[in-house]
């Protein structure tokens, strides 16, 4: 069954916290809250793409057993509600006049995320014998000023569910939320453990990569194993025997290679073709304006750049994101990022 | 024709009394209530309560008259929520009509304020607080009709022209001697002073089937038959609940002539003003030389502005091809954008003028110098749309939902990161096309995306 999956990083994905790649004191710390069959809330911190969300997932299968299905939810506080959730919410926020209690004929304030996401499995209690539910909240910084509503959620509802943060700015995290959990700070895999899993992928492939080329896999990937694993399929096509060449080629294609492309294009001072590639981009990755100026952000200290340069082509990017948060229409502040970048390209 | 047909409709058929008209319903803090009900008890109970305490005031002012200054009582108002009400729901569902009707009934004379009188202080004043406190001359003649006083469009208030307005109507509600309705459209931070004092009725739009008996008790009064269901349908969706846009465009197609064919009568009603912009835009990067002219270019058109910048956008590299040029454009532009989100997210509306100057003037004036001519230019229609939010096309929807049964990971990261690898993957090699599409079961439109 699974041999037949053709997305290698589907195929390779970790079935049980022993296959997890490396980091073997989490996984053993994680296996001894298993056996003890009770733990805090967590807050899982550590950069994005490592797997803490499959970490998150396995530990919680392993914890709840075959109970897992009906004791387990993940949300993702980054999907903003659609608008059919949207209004559900603003229905239910109505008590009627019919019903009987203190908040009868009142409104009810609960933020519409969590009124509608967090709410309904969070109250009820655990079914199975288990001692509780487990709840992934994924990318829980994005719910800002919503995590005020949490504070008290974690604490009334603890004992039906304990909840698992998953976040990769911990900065972004309040301070009341931070006190409440158990903090796990989650990294890549060290090298030893990254070429273990590789190797092993590419022995099943019967493909052929050499060491020194497998030090290179783990410095573009960041150890990311699943963006690796990904290189390595792309990579692969073209034959059996990877090397450093095919390896680039594949990395030429990734998305932070678009953005670098449209930062050139724009230091070449082409409006018109820097603005239909932003449009691309926008359409074919959704990315909304604040990822797409992040995403220039990180690529300006890529380019070989004068230090004058840097900072001021990070100056108008801030500018252009400062405006984008009030501003109605993110095409047009887009525009006015590209339009300023070929300006000053005259200037360089 | 007699004059009568002259008047709109929306004033002909004004009902004249309660039983004429469909009463909306409405909300006092979450309870159902009849509207017409609760306006008629409200106006009733007022007078009578005003009548004691009239007596009263004069008791106090008799034994005023007689005691030393320290011992004087003070006389009493009437409690604010006596003496007024606040009506706020959607445009055109009927707040002013149920206020005429209701006076009507009641054999009253209504007093009205709206949003096309200035409102500051001084002239309310002059205009209702008169009324309110004394009689006229001819009261102690003839028995004269009670009074209302309606403040129609109170969220109207704003800004320094109705300075002091809030307060002003606050002093006229704790004093008056007629009782004191408001309409409104939408919550105002402004008029909180107001909304802690009255009661306040949310009124709803009105049900569909009860516009429609509306509209067809109209149609035929006024004797008109080639309009089908599906046409009526139509117009009440188009304007969403609104009776008396509802009524404007019935009268808009009828009165055209009923020889002519409805259909086309009624498209036109919304009809494409595309090429309207086409020139108004050719016409403002071309012509316009300062920025009164281009003030005036976009004054004279009606297309909606918050639609127009989009195509100034869109356009403006067509027209601007220097970088300088651009870079001061979009400037301008961008500075507008964010001027219009604040004014429609803070109710900012005096930063209106710079946002009008800047999207116009101050994006077309950056080119500095005109070529002699410049010929034709041909003029985009603002097809990309930015949305700021997550959101998925249909074939993006359902390949999303397939890949979610095997792969369980958030949309957007099967959007940014495992779609663009699959693209990849298959672009590459037509054997993986294959094995992809057919592990994940995928039909010829979710195919093409990966081809993208």
């Amino acid at each position: 069954m699974r041999e037949k999956i053709p997305i290698w990083r589907i195929k390779y994905l970790p079935r049980n916290l022993t296959e997890i790649c490396g980091r073997t004191e989490l996984t053993k710390r994680l296996l001894n809250i298993v056996a003890e069959q009770n733990f805090p809330h967590l807050l899982f911190v550590g950069p994005e793409g490592i797997g803490k969300t499959t970490i998150a997932t396995l530990f919680s299968k392993a914890f709840l057993g075959k109970y897992f299905t009906s004791n387990f939810q993940k949300v993702y506080a980054d999907i903003p509600l659609t608008s059919e959730e949207l209004k559900q919410a603003r229905s239910d926020a109505y008590v009627p006049t019919n019903k009987i209690g203190s908040l009868a004929g009142k409104k009810i304030t609960t933020p519409a995320f969590i009124q509608i996401k967090i709410k309904p499995f969070i109250e009820l209690r655990a079914l199975g014998d288990v001692p509780f539910k487990i709840l992934i909240v994924k990318n829980f910084e994005a719910l800002g000023s919503n995590q005020q509503a949490f504070r008290r959620l974690m604490e009334i509802y603890g004992k039906n569910c304990r909840m698992i943060l998953i976040t990769t700015k911990v900065s972004a995290i309040i301070d009341p939320i931070i006190s409440r959990c158990q903090i796990f700070l989650i990294s890549p895999p060290n090298y030893g453990d990254f070429k273990d899993e590789v190797q092993k992928i590419v022995d099943k492939e019967a493909i052929e990569i050499e060491e020194e080329n497998i030090k290179l896999l783990y410095k573009v990937s960041e150890g990311k194993i699943a963006d690796a694993i990904d290189l390595l399929q792309i990579a692969s096509i073209s034959g059996q025997i990877i090397d450093i060449e095919m390896l680039y080629q594949s990395l030429m294609t990734s998305k932070t290679n678009l953005v670098r492309n449209l930062l050139l294009l724009c230091l070449q001072g082409d409006f018109q073709k820097a603005r239909e590639l932003s449009r691309k981009i926008q359409s074919n990755y959704k990315y909304s304006s604040q990822e797409l100026f992040n995403l220039f952000q990180k690529e300006v200290f890529q380019l070989p750049l004068s230090r004058y340069a840097r900072s001021h082509i990070i100056n108008i990017i801030a500018d252009a994101d400062f405006r984008a948060v009030d501003g109605m229409d993110t095409d047009i502040q887009i525009s006015n990022l590209i339009a300023k970048l070929c300006d000053f390209a005259e200037v360089l | 024709m007699n004059n009568v047909s002259d008047r709109p409709w929306v004033e002909k058929y004004r009902p004249n009394s309660i039983k004429e008209m469909a009463i909306p319903q409405a909300k006092v803090s979450g309870h159902k209530v009849s509207l017409d009900e609760e306006l008629r008890s409200f106006i009733l109970t007022f007078f009578k309560e005003i009548k004691a305490l009239n007596e009263e005031n004069k008791k106090i002012r008799s034994y005023n008259r007689t005691v030393e200054e320290k011992k004087q009582k003070k006389e009493s108002n009437l409690p604010s929520d006596k003496a007024a009400v606040l009506l706020e729901g959607p445009p055109g569902v009927g707040k002013t009509s149920i206020v005429y009707a209701l006076a009507n009934d009641l054999n009253m004379e209504v007093i009205e304020t709206n949003a096309s009188d200035t409102r500051t202080r001084d002239a309310l004043e002059l205009k209702l607080k008169e009324t309110v406190k004394s009689r006229g001359i001819m009261d102690f003649i003839v028995q004269s009709k009670n009074k209302l006083i309606l403040i129609d469009e109170v969220d109207g208030i704003y800004g320094v022209t109705d300075r002091g307005a809030v307060p002003s109507i606050l002093d006229l509600i704790e004093t008056t001697q007629f009782p004191v309705i408001m309409c409104s459209n939408e919550y105002k931070r402004n008029l909180q002073p107001l909304y802690n004092k009255v009661t306040k009725f949310e009124i709803n739009p009105l049900s569909k089937e009860e516009i429609l008996k509306i509209v067809k008790r109209i149609l035929k009064n006024e004797k008109i038959e080639n309009l089908d269901l599906n046409d009526l349908n139509f117009i009440i969706d188009k304007n969403n609940g609104d009776l008396r846009g509802i009524i404007n465009d019935l009268q808009g197609i009828c009165q055209g002539g009923l020889e002519e064919d409805n259909k086309e009568l009624i498209s036109q009603l919304h009809r494409d003003n595309t090429e309207e912009i086409f020139s108004l835009i050719r016409e403002l990067f071309q012509d316009a030389r300062t920025l009164q002219q281009a003030r005036k270019i976009t004054d004279k058109s009606d297309v909606d502005y918050n639609f127009l910048y989009k195509w100034v956008n869109e356009n403006l590299p067509t027209f601007i091809r220097k970088n300088n040029e651009l870079m001061i454009a979009y400037e301008n532009l961008s500075m507008a954008d964010e001027i219009f989100g604040r004014i429609r997210k803070n109710q900012y509306w005096s930063l209106l003028p710079y946002f009008y100057d800047l999207f116009s003037g101050g994006v077309v004036l950056a080119r500095k110098q005109h070529p002699e001519n410049e010929g034709f230019r041909r003029i985009n229609f603002p097809r990309f749309t930015s949305t700021g939010f997550f959101s998925l096309t249909i074939v993006e929807r359902s390949f999303v939902e397939k890949v979610k049964d095997k792969y369980d990971v958030s949309e957007v990261e099967i959007i940014q990161k495992l779609l663009p690898f699959l693209r990849k993957l298959t672009s590459d090699s037509r054997k993986y096309l294959k094995l992809v599409s057919d592990w994940l079961d995928l039909d010829a439109k979710e195919k093409k995306l990966l081809k993208k």
